[in-house]
């Protein structure tokens, strides 16, 4: 029955080859999908090549369909698997402040990774950047540390919060995330048209 | 410049089609869990009750167990510590969680035990909810046994014939007989003057058996 | 010269003839990039894969926070120790913070980057930046769009893999907001970054 660490299969030292492994897996797919590319990356947020997106909800969404059929077959304990926690206010105040660095640096900490490995020099300074930015964050933690530590609530789920089943919020997100990708689509065939005639004339 | 992104429309056309599946299924589903219903009649399983039709003795069990009784499938629901310190001989150990899943055969005679018989006769119902008929359980658990089977009493007035008995099943079981007059063992049937099987790890488990509910 | 160097020689020669590059040296074209569709469900998989061999997801900004503490502890060890958020990845101090499962994920990360590039002839000591800005602009502008991403993420406990990709696959609710709160503040930073890319 998995997940097979929790119910002891294995021990913490295999369990750090099993990192090296599946960090080995998704460094691949993130290089193969573009994602160390800066100006790749980037094109995300001038709705040129929204590669970011498709990548990403499409990860997202097989792993929790997996989650949710291996879970119905008997085949994993859905109670073990770690469910990030819940901390509304930092959570949305980092997503933002994390959002404008993402539209600056045009990478992410997983990519950046990819794009200093690939030889590329602003990973190599976006990755000194988070390091600083880690470090402030340290510094300043006593300081913050009520901030940071407010509205929690634990491993809460959607279903829980929306009263919902939880293959309903399952079948919500694919919906979501289908609709996004034909979004994208549209968005990226737009981008391609030739410019308008009125613009060759400026 | 930077290289134009493949597209693999066949791939993608395949996974689009597997997402819409997989996501009209789930909500089709609800929970993330396959459906287990069991239907009872209440009646039939009342009257099977009262009939005393739905457990066994432990001297039954041993007897079952000695004959290699054909489909006996003897199983412990007690927890796997448990299980593991001691069990009776042939047994497998099955959560009632598990029995609830499991793949069971209607041909088989299943007997459910656990320490006082309370977890067993649960899982009794349940099985009966399941649609197997062929299902018993050890009414007064692992403490039955020992009373009855591994340490049994001897009754100073028993025939002889009734003695060997007693001590052969005991011994076959690798258990050993008590001697004394039947006052000094009440109220408790384990009491500290029990001479245990064998092992200290089998004193061990029968003291902790004794400390524990259900 | 040997066969292999004489085709791709041919291949290059013939890829520039057209263009009318003179052939300065010979270098594999860049192969194109996989369907991000494509890519993203192996992604998925490998996430999947996590959950049913750990029990836990993918993540990255963790492994950043040990690397952060570890030397922080190696230059003033008792300042680390006095630090609450230090001190929850040095623990008892007898293990170090980066014998860490996400530090251990993060160097397969650059193995596996690494690898990809260099079979996909992507590898390339470069800057990757839009036509409008100097290199060294792109390089600080790569630095301070860390930092706000290394504040921000140990803020929300995560990044866009530990909360987008982990916490969005496990339906936490706080993940959810944090990528739609991290979508938002990026769309409303673009466009006075756009001289940056454009």
């Amino acid at each position: 029955m998995a997940p097979f660490y929790e119910f002891g299969r294995f021990g913490d030292g295999t369990s750090l080859i099993v990192a090296i492994l599946l960090g080995v897996a998704f460094g691949w797919f993130l290089e193969r999908g573009g994602m160390g590319n800066a100006r790749k990356l980037a094109g995300q947020f001038y709705f040129t090549d929204l590669s970011v997106l498709k990548l990403m909800f499409s990860a997202i969404l097989t792993a929790m369909l997996g989650l949710f059929w291996l879970s119905w077959a008997g085949l994993l304990d859905l109670s073990r698997v770690y469910v990030p926690e819940t901390f509304i206010v930092p959570q949305v105040a980092g997503g933002v402040v994390f959002g404008a660095g993402f539209a600056m640096g045009g990478l992410c900490p997983g990519t950046s990774c990819v794009a200093a490995a690939t030889g590329r020099q602003d990973g190599l300074a976006l990755v000194g950047g988070l390091l600083a930015g880690v470090f402030v964050y340290g510094e300043a933690f006593p300081l913050i540390q009520s901030f940071v530590d407010a509205t929690a609530r634990g491993a809460w789920t959607l279903p829980q919060a929306l009263g919902l089943s939880y293959g309903t919020v399952v079948g919500m997100i694919v919906a979501a995330a289908l609709g996004a990708f034909a979004g994208a689509e549209w968005l990226e065939r737009r981008a391609e048209r030739p410019a308008e005639p009125r613009e060759a004339f400026q | 410049m930077t290289p134009r992104a493949r597209r693999s429309p066949g791939i993608e056309r395949g996974l689009l089609i597997a997402a819409i599946v997989a996501g009209g299924l789930a909500v089709i589903a609800g929970v993330p869990v396959r459906p287990t219903r069991g239907t009872v009649d209440v009646q039939r399983l009342a009257e099977i009750v009262e009939h005393e039709e739905d457990h066994v003795t432990a001297v039954e069990l041993a007897k079952w167990i000695r004959d290699d009784h054909a489909g006996l499938r003897l199983l412990d629901v007690r927890p796997d510590s448990e299980f593991r310190e001691f069990h009776i001989p042939g047994a497998k150990n099955v959560a009632l969680t598990k029995l609830a899943r499991m793949p069971l055969d209607s041909t088989a005679t299943y007997v459910l035990y656990s320490e006082g018989g309370t977890h067993a006769a649960q899982g009794w119902f349940l099985l009966q909810a399941r649609g197997i008929e062929n299902v018993y359980f050890l009414r007064g658990g692992l403490y039955e046994w020992l009373e009855q089977v591994m340490n049994p009493r001897l009754d100073p007035n028993a025939t002889q014939a009734e003695r060997d008995s007693l001590l052969a099943r005991a011994r076959w079981f690798g258990g050993k007989v008590r001697v004394g007059p039947p006052s000094t063992l009440m109220p408790s049937v384990l009491d500290s003057a029990l001479t245990p099987p064998s092992g200290n790890a089998t004193r061990e488990s029968i003291r902790k058996i004794r400390r524990r509910a259900c | 010269m040997s066969d292999a160097a004489r085709a791709i020689d041919g291949a290059a020669l013939g890829a520039t003839t057209a263009a009318s590059v003179p052939r300065a040296r010979v270098r594999r074209e860049a192969a194109t990039y996989a369907s991000p569709y494509v890519a993203g469900v192996g992604i998925g998989l490998v996430l999947l894969l996590s959950f049913v061999l750990m029990g836990r997801g993918l993540g990255a900004s963790g492994a950043f926070s040990s690397v952060v503490t570890a030397a922080v502890d190696a230059a003033a060890p008792s300042h680390a120790a006095g630090n609450a958020y230090y001190a929850r990845y040095l623990g008892d101090g007898t293990v170090s913070p980066l014998r860490d499962w996400l530090v251990f994920e993060i160097i397969g990360v650059v193995i596996g980057g690494l690898a990809s590039a260099v079979l996909a002839g992507r590898a390339r000591w470069t800057t990757e930046r839009g036509p409008r800005i100097t290199n060294r602009r792109r390089l600080v502008n790569a630095f301070v769009g860390g930092a706000a991403m290394g504040l921000g993420a140990r803020l929300a406990r995560g990044c866009t893999s530990g909360l987008g990709l982990t916490g969005g696959a496990t339906l936490s609710v706080g993940s959810w907001l944090f990528v739609l709160a991290a979508f938002a503040g990026a769309y409303a930073a673009a466009p006075f970054l756009r001289r940056a890319w454009r």
